[in-house]
């Protein structure tokens, strides 16, 4: 289960993203996942929603596009709202 | 509503030493296997063997990871050959930091080889580069034919098939065939050795697998 430092790390990056943005409040991050990254979506989504709940995030939608064949793992994108 | 692109890679970081792992190793001509299986399809046990058959001059090491005890390094030890066990005490897989403490005191360009036991785990483990030349996954024959196919990872990223146990093949419906088609049908190029680690089948072939790989990366470190 390696699926929480990964949520983590992508969390970390979400707010690295909003600091550039003052103001702004993020609303979607987009990941990318291969089906060789070794990671299960399922599991990753449920890291995600635990690590945001009842934080400043809260609520972030998620858009994990899978990819069939691949082995990236990307944060791709963050939406934001003014 | 505004999107901003990140494009930015999870698990950089790791990559990122992983990388500087890597062009350690190739200086010092260091081939580096990282061994990836399910708990219990025989790393250490193909370890062991591959250790015992080894002329004491060999230069090699052995870097083992378990979630806990110290037990494979133990075992592994025996044989006379530097052997470091790390203990992930919960993760299921070696990151590259942790190889790279591992390795700390000893002089790399004093070995030819080093061999990585993973965190016994067919998944995790893919998700992290931890420098080497090459990912050997392992599989047992106990396990079923099926496994490349759900586990496509460790498959699609490796490039040695070890399939293991087959003293047990008159005990199990294990279709070799179907292992080999499955695997391939994963990663065409994948090479495949059948051993068995208990009735001494196949280790030559694995051995000389080995030696050829050393040999490439003696070639590669050649100037010119
Ligand atoms: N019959 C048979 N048993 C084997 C063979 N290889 C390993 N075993 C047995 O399988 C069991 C597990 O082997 P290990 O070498 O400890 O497996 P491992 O992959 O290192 O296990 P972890 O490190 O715990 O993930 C041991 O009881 C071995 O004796 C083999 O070729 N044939
Ligand atoms: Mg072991």
């Amino acid at each position: 289960m390696h699926e929480m430092g990964i949520a983590s790390e992508v969390i970390e990056a979400v707010r690295v993203e909003i600091a550039r943005h003052p103001g702004a409040r993020p609303s979607k991050v987009g990941l990318r996942v291969g089906e060789w990254a070794g990671v299960d979506v399922e599991s990753l989504r449920f890291c995600l929603e635990v690590l945001v709940k009842d934080t400043d995030l809260d609520p972030l939608a998620l858009d994990i596009e899978f990819r069939p064949q691949g082995s990236e793992l990307d944060i791709a994108y963050l939406e934001l709202e003014e | 509503m505004e999107r901003v692109a990140i494009e930015k890679k999870v698990l950089s970081e790791n990559d990122r030493i992983a990388q500087q792992l890597r062009a350690r190793f190739a200086e010092r001509g260091t081939l580096v296997l990282n061994c990836i299986s399910s708990p219990g399809s025989g790393k250490t046990s193909l370890l062991e063997r591959t250790l015992e058959g080894f002329p004491p001059e060999t230069r090699v090491a052995v870097v083992t990871g378990d979630i806990q005890t110290d037990n494979d390094a133990r075992r592994l030890a025996r044989f006379g050959f530097p052997v470091r066990q790390i203990t992930t005490a919960g993760a299921c897989h070696l990151d590259a930091r942790m190889v790279e403490k591992s390795l700390d005191g000893w002089d790399l360009s004093e070995l030819d080889l080093l061999l990585i036991e993973n965190v016994g785990n067919l998944v995790c483990p893919t998700s992290y580069d931890l420098g080497e030349e090459s990912k050997i996954v392992i599989l047992s024959v106990t396990e079923g034919d099926d496994k490349p196919l759900k586990y496509p990872g460790a498959f699609a990223k490796s490039r040695l098939m070890v399939l293991n146990k087959i003293d047990l093949l008159p005990y199990v419906p294990f279709d070799m065939e179907a292992a080999r088609r499955n695997a391939r049908s994963i990663n065409p190029e994948i090479e495949i050795i059948e051993t068995s680690c208990t009735a001494g089948h196949g280790l030559d072939a694995w051995r000389q697998w080995i030696g050829a790989r050393i040999h490439e990366a003696a070639r590669k470190e050649e100037p010119g």
